[in-house]
């Protein structure tokens, strides 16, 4: 009994350190993708990229916030090849670090400039909004400021923007366009009692379940997904305009593997691509890729100013602090 | 290879790498906090800078005032039942201690992701009890002590209820027959008996509840309440990072922690109220009479709150279409289990990693675990001490900080080959963490047999390692395969180190159900969550009959 109980730990642990090896030696031809948002999606151009080049991608999905301390955490020892963020904003930061690696996928051709720079190429892009709960009792909302109302009181819901990328690039947007009065509607939502509640699926439970009436600054299609399963929720595109989120994907200088990253770039550009991007509830990079949801062309976006960006630490800190109040 | 030398040398490598090579790192990158670049400079620095912040107090005082909270807490729910389990004839009493091991064996963030949905504002306990408004208690401090108590409170109802069991009647007994009233009998002679036994775990409770990551990050970043534990995670994982930061911020936990784990060992040691003698006692446990029907509907309420409402609201989000359809026949689907048994889901690949890496896992802290409690309590080799120590430190170090510790250690360039960014630091960081359960199972197994087993065996010319396999292992076999099981079942669904170093395509249970959370559909990862406590549960329950039946 005891005899055959050691030798069984023998074969296990010799098992396990040949399952090391080949795990070690098998990851040494992945490629490796570091990822927000949808996970799904990501599963999804890793397993049709591999069908292609029988390159094996392996994942890792998080949010915006999670991805980029993984990234720079690993500074010393840089495993990723290929980033996509849901925040523009991040992008053009690593571009500066110059951690970055200059390409132009073929496929990038009916990408709209203001999608694309040498450097990166949105991979989507998500819009922001109001995500309302039609069964909640209150009126629908119209624009952002409708959630200050007193039928609002304590019945509003926000991602964190230092999680989400996406939400973080709401905050920006509204103070490049309004400057003091985004910091007043801001302050007049926090004084209505709005919460920050972790990244966007946390920031939408509540709201499904009737314990809160609307998310403030929603990524849409994390709601859209949630709609097609039968949540009685609406998205409403505020009438002064919100903004849209590009995901920006780009190739760590650092990669190892800059050819098959090069070709992850171009199959998620590729029609087959794009047309899972338009499955998962976003819209396609690629203007002559159809999605069934509205496109950015019939939104009403915020005036940009690129002068007046805002930097993206002093925002955070700012709307930290605001929320940190007791 | 010195054969005598052989045994201990492999286990203390092994205890190196386990502990002591992530303890270190970050007690140096706390001390250097540009570490990172090879630098030395500016020692303590990271100190300073840390507690220079203004809402640092405030971390600490949230951390102690839940410890201590939980601690009190646990005492008000966990000293009565389990007194009353000790000292009376309950009713189904296995029946009961067996609801009270659930849980403690439910993770944490289940049933706290379980409890929100259960108790916000037309939750499930609203939809059906309309009037009952606990929204706002349950997304505030007392709120999060709640419900940590409710999942930790066990630890004092087994500890209370097994020293009264087995000392405290028999001398009150004594102490009626000379004259002694039934009051006056429970507060002079029961009562300090099971003192000792009241204060460890109380402080175990102190100990579990500062370490908690899931519950303060589920429900904390709803009500704005951070942690040690979260704040650490923050600073490790939120762009932008500050590792010696979230290094300073470990010390000040495992400080914490270990003054508590040391008071409590000095508790155990310093108060020995034994009255066990070794020979068989009469345990008559008295009979309830009257109180028979007031008792059992305590401990049915305390059962019905603590056990069914956090599994009654994971199972019906599992089995709910949608959450806005609410408790509705018509709601009722298998879909989220359908999305998690479908081919090239990823859900199955995160169960089967977990399961792989809890069997590794077992085997690994159970060998470990097994060769230091030998070479501790039967060899006494030189260095005992040293090896005893490094096998116990982890019961007292912080899930996070065995994280941080393995991040800031392998996450260089100057290692030659790294576990880091493979789930070998999964299992670094699994049987580093889980290490204490064999190593207290078996030394207690040991210390019962006598030495001169042993004795006999080498005086026949056995060598240690033959002495070892042949007669000792199998006596000690159950309570090894015991913890081992525990083992399994814990790491099966460990949660903080987990989402700080799983990488890159390597997902466990936990982080499905974390990400589930924050990024997809509740129900998936509620459906996960129960096909997790069902397996965890049937393990747990098997290794707690295995710990029973005494060798």
């Amino acid at each position: 009994m005891t005899r055959t109980l050691l030798s069984r730990t023998k074969t296990g642990v010799m098992t396990a350190m040949t399952l090391s090896l080949a795990m070690a030696a098998g990851s040494a031809q992945a490629l490796t993708l570091y990822t927000a948002g949808p996970g799904s999606l990501a599963k999804k151009l890793a397993a049709g990229y591999e069908k292609q080049t029988g390159v094996k991608v392996d994942v890792f999905q998080a949010t915006t916030g999670k991805v980029m301390a993984r990234l720079e955490a690993e500074q010393a020892n840089p495993r990723a090849d290929v980033l996509i963020s849901a925040s523009w904003d991040t992008a053009t930061d690593l571009e500066q670090r110059g951690w970055l690696l200059q390409y132009q996928s073929p496929n990038a051709a009916q990408v709209p400039a203001q999608f694309k720079t040498p450097y990166y190429v949105a991979q989507g892009i998500s819009a922001l909004g109001i995500v309302w709960n039609t069964k909640s009792g209150t009126s629908e909302p119209k624009d952002w400021g409708d959630l200050t109302k007193p039928e609002f009181k304590d019945k509003v819901t926000t991602p964190d923007p230092s999680l989400s990328g996406a939400s973080l690039d709401l905050l920006i947007g509204l103070q490049n366009a309004h400057a003091q009065q985004a910091w007043k509607l801001f302050d007049d939502l926090k004084a209505n009692g709005m919460i920050i509640a972790g990244p966007n699926a946390q920031a939408l439970t509540p709201v499904l379940q009737g314990a809160k009436a609307a998310v403030f600054g929603a990524v849409d299609y994390v709601s859209y997904a949630s709609m097609q399963d039968g949540e009685s929720v609406k998205v409403i595109f505020p009438q002064s305009g919100t903004v849209i989120a590009p995901r920006p994907m780009m190739i760590l200088k650092s990669s190892q593997q800059q050819k098959e990253a090069k070709a992850f770039i171009d199959y998620a550009l590729s029609p087959e691509g794009q047309q899972l991007v338009a499955q998962a509830w976003l819209m396609p990079a690629r203007s002559d890729i159809d999605a069934k949801r509205p496109l950015f062309k019939s939104l009403k976006l915020l005036p940009e100013d690129p002068k007046a960006s805002a930097s993206r630490k002093d925002v955070l800190d700012r709307f930290a602090k605001l929320f940190t109040q007791p | 290879m010195n054969k005598n030398a052989f045994l201990p040398g492999v286990t203390g490598l092994a205890l190196l790498l386990l502990v002591a090579v992530p303890v270190s790192f970050v007690v140096l990158q706390a001390i250097f906090p540009h570490l990172d670049t090879s630098s030395y400079s500016a020692p303590f620095s990271a100190f300073f800078r840390v507690f220079a912040e203004p809402q640092m107090l405030a971390l600490i005082a949230t951390t102690l005032k839940v410890g201590l909270g939980v601690a009190v807490c646990s005492a008000f729910i966990g000293i009565p039942l389990g007194a009353l389990r000790g000292l009376f004839r309950l009713p189904g009493a296995a029946l009961w201690d067996v609801l009270f091991l659930v849980p403690f064996l439910l993770p944490p963030y289940i049933a706290a992701l379980s409890w929100m949905l259960a108790l916000q504002t037309n939750g499930y306990v609203q939809q059906l009890l309309p009037w009952l408004h606990l929204n706002n208690f349950l997304f505030s401090l007392p709120g999060m002590i709640a419900v940590m108590t409710l999942n930790i409170f066990p630890v004092v109802y087994f500890a209370v209820s097994r020293s009264m069991a087995a000392s405290g009647s028999r001398l009150a007994d004594v102490a009626r027959i000379h004259g002694a009233g039934a009051f006056q009998a429970f507060v002079r002679i029961t009562l300090p008996m099971a003192l000792p036994a009241m204060a460890s775990s109380l402080l175990l409770a102190f100990t579990l509840s500062i370490e908690e990551y899931g519950v303060p990050g589920a429900l904390g970043s709803r009500s704005g309440i951070l942690m040690l534990t979260t704040g650490i995670e923050q600073r490790l994982a939120d762009w932008p990072i500050d590792l010696p930061g979230a290094a300073v911020l470990s010390l000040v936990l495992v400080a914490m922690a270990l003054c508590a784990y040391s008071v409590q060992r000095a508790v155990l040691a310093g108060k020995n109220v034994e009255s066990m003698t070794g020979k068989p006692a009469d345990v008559t446990p008295k009979p309830l009479s009257g109180w028979t029907f007031p008792v059992l509907a305590l401990f049915s309420l305390v059962a019905l709150i603590a056990v069914a409402l956090p599994l009654a609201s994971m199972l019906a989000t599992a089995f709910s279409g949608t959450l806005s359809g609410g408790l509705s026949l018509s709601n009722l689907t298998l879909r989220h289990f359908a999305t998690l048994f479908a081919v090239h889901g990823d859900a199955l690949g995160a169960l089967s990693t977990s399961l792989s890496l809890a069997s590794g896992t077992a085997l690994i802290a159970g060998a470990t675990g097994f060769l230091a409690s030998w070479l501790v309590v039967v060899r006494r080799i030189r260095g005992a001490a040293v090896i005893d120590g490094l096998s116990l430190l982890p019961a007292a170090l912080p899930g996070i900080v065995v994280g941080v510790g393995l991040i800031l250690a392998w996450n260089r360039s100057f290692w030659p080959v790294t576990p880091y960014n493979t789930w070998g630091i999964l299992l670094l960081a699994y049987c580093c963490l889980l290490l204490p359960y064999p190593v207290r199972y078996v030394s207690a197994a040991l210390k019962q047999i006598g030495g001169n087993l042993d004795a006999a065996a080498r005086v026949h010319g056995a060598t240690a390692a033959q002495t070892l396999r042949l007669i000792l292992l199998p006596l000690v076999l159950p309570s090894l395969l015991a913890s081992m099981m525990m083992v399994f079942a814990v790491a099966s669904r460990e949660l903080v180190t987990s989402l700080l170093l799983s990488p890159a395509g390597v997902q466990t249970v936990s982080v499905f159900v974390w990400r589930q959370f924050e990024q997809g559909s509740v129900g998936d990862g509620m459906a996960m969550a129960s096909v997790a406590v069902l397996l965890s549960l049937t393990l747990m329950l098997a290794a707690f009959r295995l710990s029973q039946r005494r060798v």
